[in-house]
Formats: structure tokens, C-alpha cells, sequence
């Protein structure tokens, strides 16, 4: 009897917390998908602290209205596809009203095929890969750009402002780097630069001397890097210095990131890459900025697009009062404000549109250097 | 005929590195017929221990005054430290099922390798950590082939560490101890070898060539990073058992096959398929000699 005492007197005390918490507290949740551990941990965590930062932001300017605060829930998809559908299904077991993510658009699109059964609208901060919008799934929005935006402008630029003739491509094979390589390719083709080889290298590689020593003899007027991930594009970076590589190497948005410096250094020097363009003088980046920086250090190529991504979600679900999708959806298809990576407006298929500018890497910056309209922004 | 011989030289290199590595793998099994799944774990602390160092001597400015002291006492140190946690893990990991089944050694040993890459993730970060660039700049040019003088020290330092390691298991006592407890155990223990001692002796040997091959891929690729001991660390286990596991020249002669395979690969076919090419010569290799290319550790080479 005593024992039988003591057990509901345990079992009631587990329970006090859950009936208490689901009498006051009311949250909001929402999900983050991005590469917490891999190799592409880096770029996966600035996306997590980016839409961090936009909660901190509501919840400073007094939260939203009927919740008392809002919660995260961060999954690390480490950019496996079978990891980021689990975590797809975690987060619609979680209940989550949106997800910020993926980062690697080969996890995007399984993930959001799952999420989509559920009708939890999805905001990828950084997968660029045709797919992501054009399979017609309806809360599914992207802040970043697109491939086929980015390849010809990278064409046009190597074409344009570097008079190249030739060009020597190499990937990594995942999807979103094999994706634009293989348009910078057909780019190139389309405008007359002759492309002498393209080749690939795997994931995880250290060493590509092998490719290199190709690249080398091959000798293209540009050497086209696209990699998924800083990290690989450094050591590439560096080593085609080392074996002395006379190519011109021109990236694109994925080494977008302060840390390719600073593994790289002086060999990053003189690097072209493309990237969407974000004015940096805006009160809205300012303002983030001052936020982000001392808490998580260089803002790096995705975290203003995840708060980006975190705002378009948060602001929907203040103006509409509401977590229903289909009135989310109408609410984001009407914005038109200033986000801190561009001007945010949506297309039809979910796509928001990203110009694509090239940057060079001049004394560890990244320095705007042409604009596809414009023409060059500097000497 | 440049670009053979500049492929010859990539080839070389990564071999010898994945050889430095393989001899972890071999040693211990010798031992005590553990794959050690935690060794490239041991290769990437290595690496770290090394940045943290070099960084050190960089920031106080003993780097440029004296280059090779640093080199010297980074090389040391770092050995030094991953041998010792490699004593450490094996005390705390297998020590205590040495008596069980070698399924569940097997397992204890992947737990280690997650756990060890875990932790150098939290206490280290998730980013690339870079290594001070300023050594050994500049290099040789022999027509278009070029070979970097820190590729020099590379292949130097390794053919030096493979040398130092024959001398110690072939020609003093400690390595006909290591031969005879690898032979016999309970034989060699009857001749007062104390087997533990050689257990934790030969993982301290094999975790400080991995440590000094750590050092060596931070300085040559420019940085390392947490998860940097996985894929490495799976190749040279192929390396090892090309050779056949349990044999030290073997290990030496995998790791440079599977090295050139690799590069030759990548350099005449394509950089896709190279790791397709070193695992279709392990698997020819092993179907028509099972025990890989040195054979069985039947005579006394076996440590």
C-alpha cells in the first residue's frame, strides 16, 4: 500500500510539469534543417544562428501575439538526404509550423517532398538547385538564388570582363555543384568559351593534386572551382598555388564565407567568385550586423538569408494571427520589404530572384567588383 | 613525360602518408588482431595538437627565428601526446575486453573513433582550422614538374620515420619483444615480456606516426578539420590490408599502391573514379591472394 502511495505520489510529480506547461506556456515552434556536424557544419551552423538572431529580434520587439515565446528546434541534417528526411519527420512529429532550410539543396528536396504532406510551408536559406522550385510544391519558398540565374552570369562574366577563352571545370558531384557546373558549361558553350575538360573530385577529398596536375596541363585560361562548401575550395585553392596552376580560378556563391580566407590566405587572393548581391549599406544589414556579429562572429554567405528566411516566416504568422498554411502562404505571396540579403518579394513558384554580381578576394575581403548591368565596379 | 613524372611525385606523397598511417593498423593487429577503428581518429588529434603548436610558436614570433627547432619540438610533442592517448584509449577501451569476444572489442573500438571525432569537434569547432603557411615556400622546378620544398620535408621526414621504425622493430629488443608477443603471447610472457606493456607500447608507436602524418597533411593541405581522420583512415586500413594485415612492409608497400592508384586514376582516367580504382585493386588483390600482397604474418616480420 505504501508503495503504491509512493508511486502516485512520483507519478504525479512527473506529471505536474506537462499539465502545467500545457495550461500557460504557449510556444511557437519552428524548425531549422541544416549541417551541424560533416563537413559542411560551418555553413550549416551560420544558417541555425541566422534564424536564431531573426527569434532574438521578435521576441525583443515583444514576441507574437498569443505565444509566449518561440522555440527552435534545430536539426542537423548533416546534407544526407536520409538524414534530412528523418529530420523532416521529426520536426512534423514536433508539430513546427515552418522550416528554415535545408542548406545542400540534395537534402531540400527529399526533405521537402516529406514536409509537404504535412503542409508545413519550408524557406531554404541556400539551396540554389533548379528542383528546389520547380517541382511545384506549394509552401515551398527559397530566399537564395537559382543555378540557372547563377551560371550564365558567371559565363557572361568570364566572357566579358576576363576575356577568357578557355575554361577548365571541376565539381564535386553533389548535386548543387554538379548542377552548376554542368550550366557554367553549357554557358559557356552558348556564348563561345571552348571548355577543355571537366572533371570531378569527391567529397571529403583532401588531396587533388591529380586534378591539378590536369589543370595544369591542360592549361584553360580559367579554372572553374565548384565545390560544395568553403573547406574543399580553400585546400583547392591553395594547392593550385602551390603546383603553380597559371589558371585564373573562378568560383561561385558556396566559398562566399570569411573562414576561405583564412584557410587559404594568400592564394585566395585574386579569386573571382559570383554570389547574390547584398548591399552591405542598408540600415536593415546595419542593424543585423550589430546583432550577430558579437554573438557568432563573421557574417558569413547564408546566415542573412536563414534570417531572412526567419523573418518571412515570423512576419506571416504575426500579420496573419495565425499557423494555417494556406493563409501563411497568401500573407508571404503579398510581402515586398527590405530583408537584410535583398529585397524580398515572391514569384509565383516560391522563387524571391537574386542578381548575380561578382566578387573578387582582395586583401581578405570579399571586394563587389561586376555587376551583369553595370559593367565593373571598380578598377 | 612531365606530366608522368609530376603525377609520380602527387602519387609518392599521399602514398607515404597513408603508408604512416597503415602502420597503426598493422601493428596493432599483429598485436592483438584488433582493427583499430579509433587510429584515424589519433591521425586527426595529431593534425590539431600540430596547428595548436605551430600557432603557438607563430604568435610569440619563434617560428621565424627558429624554423626548425619549432618543427622539431612540434613533431615531438604532438607524437608524444597522441601516443599516450592512444595508451590512454587502449586501457580504457579494450584493455578490459581483451577477454571477450573480438566482435565486442570491434565494436568498442568504432565507439571510440565516434567518440574521439565528436569530442575534437566540441572542444575544437566545427570550421577548418588553418595551419601558419609561412614554412618552406617556394620549391624546385624541374622543367614544368615542380616539387615544393615542403614536399621535400614530406617525403624525407616519412622515409625517415619508416626507417627509424624497421631499425626499432627489426634491430633492438624492445622489436623482438614486439615480434615475440605478436608471435606467442602466452609463449613470450613465459620469457618475462610483459604483454601489456608491448600492447600499450606498439599503440603508441602506431598513434604517433599517424600524429606525425596529421602534422604533415596540416602543413602540406593548409588545415585541418574535426572529421579529417575518417577518410584517411578507411584508406589506409585498405592499405593495410593490401599489404596483409599484421605485416609492417606491407603496410609501407600498401599505402603507396593505394596512393598512386589514386592519383594515376585521377590523373589519366578521371578524378571521379579514384576512389572506385583503389578499392578494385584491394578487392583483385585479395582474390587471388586472400592474406594480401606480403601474405600471412606466418614468420617473424609479424608484429
Amino acid at each position: 500500500m505504501k508503495k503504491t502511495l509512493w508511486k502516485a505520489v512520483v507519478l504525479g510529480c512527473v506529471l505536474v510539469p506537462f499539465i502545467l506547461g500545457g495550461a500557460t506556456a504557449k510556444t511557437l515552434k519552428i524548425g531549422s534543417m541544416s549541417p551541424l556536424t560533416g563537413p559542411y557544419a560551418s555553413d550549416g551552423t551560420d544558417i541555425r544562428n541566422g534564424v536564431l538572431t531573426a527569434i532574438e529580434v521578435f521576441e525583443k520587439e515583444g514576441g507574437i501575439p498569443g505565444y509566449d515565446k518561440i522555440e527552435l528546434f534545430a536539426q542537423d541534417t548533416a546534407c544526407d538526404p536520409k538524414q534530412a528526411v528523418a529530420s523532416a519527420n521529426k520536426l512534423i512529429n514536433l508539430e513546427v509550423v515552418g522550416v528554415i532550410g535545408a542548406y545542400c539543396s540534395s537534402s531540400t528536396i527529399p526533405a521537402s517532398e516529406t514536409l509537404a504532406e504535412e503542409d508545413i510551408p519550408m524557406l531554404t536559406p541556400a539551396s540554389t538547385n533548379e528542383m528546389v522550385t520547380d517541382r511545384g510544391l506549394p509552401y515551398m519558398f527559397r530566399l537564395c538564388g537559382r543555378d540557372d540565374d547563377q551560371a550564365p552570369a558567371a559565363a557572361k562574366f568570364m566572357k566579358e570582363s576576363l576575356n577568357a577563352k578557355t575554361i577548365f571545370i571541376i565539381d564535386d558531384k553533389t548535386t548543387y555543384s554538379q548542377g552548376l557546373a554542368d550550366g557554367v558549361k553549357k554557358a559557356s558553350e552558348a556564348i563561345g568559351i571552348e571548355v577543355l575538360g571537366h572533371d570531378h573530385v569527391n567529397q571529403g577529398d583532401k588531396d587533388f593534386s591529380a586534378v591539378l596536375t590536369k589543370a595544369k596541363s591542360i592549361n584553360a585560361d580559367i579554372l572553374y572551382m565548384s565545390l560544395q562548401g568553403y573547406s574543399p575550395g580553400a585546400l583547392m585553392a591553395l594547392q593550385a598555388k602551390r603546383m603553380g596552376v597559371p589558371s585564373q580560378i573562378v568560383t561561385q556563391d558556396a566559398m562566399f564565407q570569411p573562414k576561405f580566407m583564412e584557410v587559404a590566405k594568400e592564394a585566395a587572393e585574386g579569386i573571382y567568385l559570383t554570389y547574390g548581391f547584398t548591399d552591405t549599406t542598408t540600415p536593415e544589414y546595419k542593424a543585423f550586423e550589430e546583432i550577430y556579429v558579437p554573438k557568432y562572429g563573421a557574417i558569413a554567405a547564408y546566415a542573412t538569408y536563414a534570417y531572412d528566411a526567419a523573418t518571412v516566416l515570423l512576419k506571416a504568422i504575426k500579420a496573419t494571427g495565425s499557423t494555417d498554411p494556406a493563409k501563411l502562404k497568401a500573407e508571404i505571396m503579398k510581402m515586398d520589404f527590405d530583408g537584410v540579403a535583398k529585397r524580398i518579394k515572391f514569384k509565383e513558384n516560391g522563387d524571391s530572384g537574386s542578381t548575380y554580381i561578382a566578387f573578387i578576394i582582395k586583401d581578405g575581403k570579399f571586394v563587389p567588383y561586376w555587376h551583369p548591368e553595370k559593367g565593373l565596379l571598380q578598377k | 613525360m612531365d606530366y608522368f613524372l609530376q603525377q609520380l611525385i602527387n602519387g609518392i606523397t599521399l602514398g607515404g602518408l597513408y603508408a604512416l598511417i597503415a602502420l597503426g593498423y598493422t601493428m596493432v593487429y599483429g598485436v592483438i588482431q584488433l582493427i583499430n577503428f579509433a587510429h584515424g581518429e589519433f591521425f586527426a588529434a595529431g593534425g590539431y595538437v600540430g596547428v595548436i603548436l605551430l600557432s603557438y610558436f607563430t604568435g610569440r614570433g619563434y617560428l621565424d627565428t627558429h624554423p626548425v627547432l619549432c618543427l622539431t619540438a612540434a613533431f615531438a610533442l604532438t607524437m608524444a601526446y597522441c601516443a599516450f592517448l592512444a595508451i590512454g584509449v587502449e586501457k580504457v577501451a579494450y584493455k578490459p575486453l581483451r577477454r571477450e569476444s573480438r566482435l565486442s572489442v570491434l565494436l568498442s573500438a568504432l565507439g571510440m573513433s565516434i567518440f574521439l571525432t565528436n569530442a575534437l569537434m566540441l572542444t575544437q569547432g566545427v570550421y577548418d582550422k588553418a595551419y601558419p603557411s609561412e614554412l618552406f615556400q617556394g620549391g624546385f622546378q624541374f622543367g614544368s614538374v615542380t616539387i615544393s620544398y615542403l614536399r621535400v620535408m614530406i617525403l624525407s621526414m616519412t622515409v625517415v620515420l619508416l626507417i627509424a621504425l624497421n631499425i626499432l622493430v627489426f634491430r633492438t629488443k624492445i622489436g623482438i619483444a614486439m615480434r615475440a608477443t605478436a608471435q606467442d603471447k602466452i609463449m613470450s610472457s613465459l620469457v618475462s615480456i610483459s604483454s601489456n606493456r608491448i600492447i600499450s607500447l606498439t599503440f603508441g608507436i602506431g598513434a604517433g606516426l599517424a600524429a606525425a602524418a596529421g602534422i604533415m597533411v596540416g602543413l602540406y593541405y593548409g588545415s585541418v578539420r574535426y572529421d579529417m581522420g575518417f577518410l584517411p583512415g578507411i584508406k589506409a586500413f585498405a592499405a593495410a590490408v593490401l599489404g596483409g594485415i599484421g605485416n609492417i612492409t606491407g603496410a609501407m608497400l600498401g599505402g603507396l599502391i593505394i596512393g598512386m592508384v589514386e592519383i594515376f586514376g585521377a590523373g589519366y582516367i578521371s578524378g571521379q573514379y579514384k576512389d572506385v580504382f583503389a578499392f578494385i585493386i584491394l578487392i583483385a588483390v585479395l582474390y587471388f591472394k586472400p592474406t594480401g600482397i606480403m601474405g600471412e604474418n606466418i614468420d617473424d616480420t609479424r608484429v
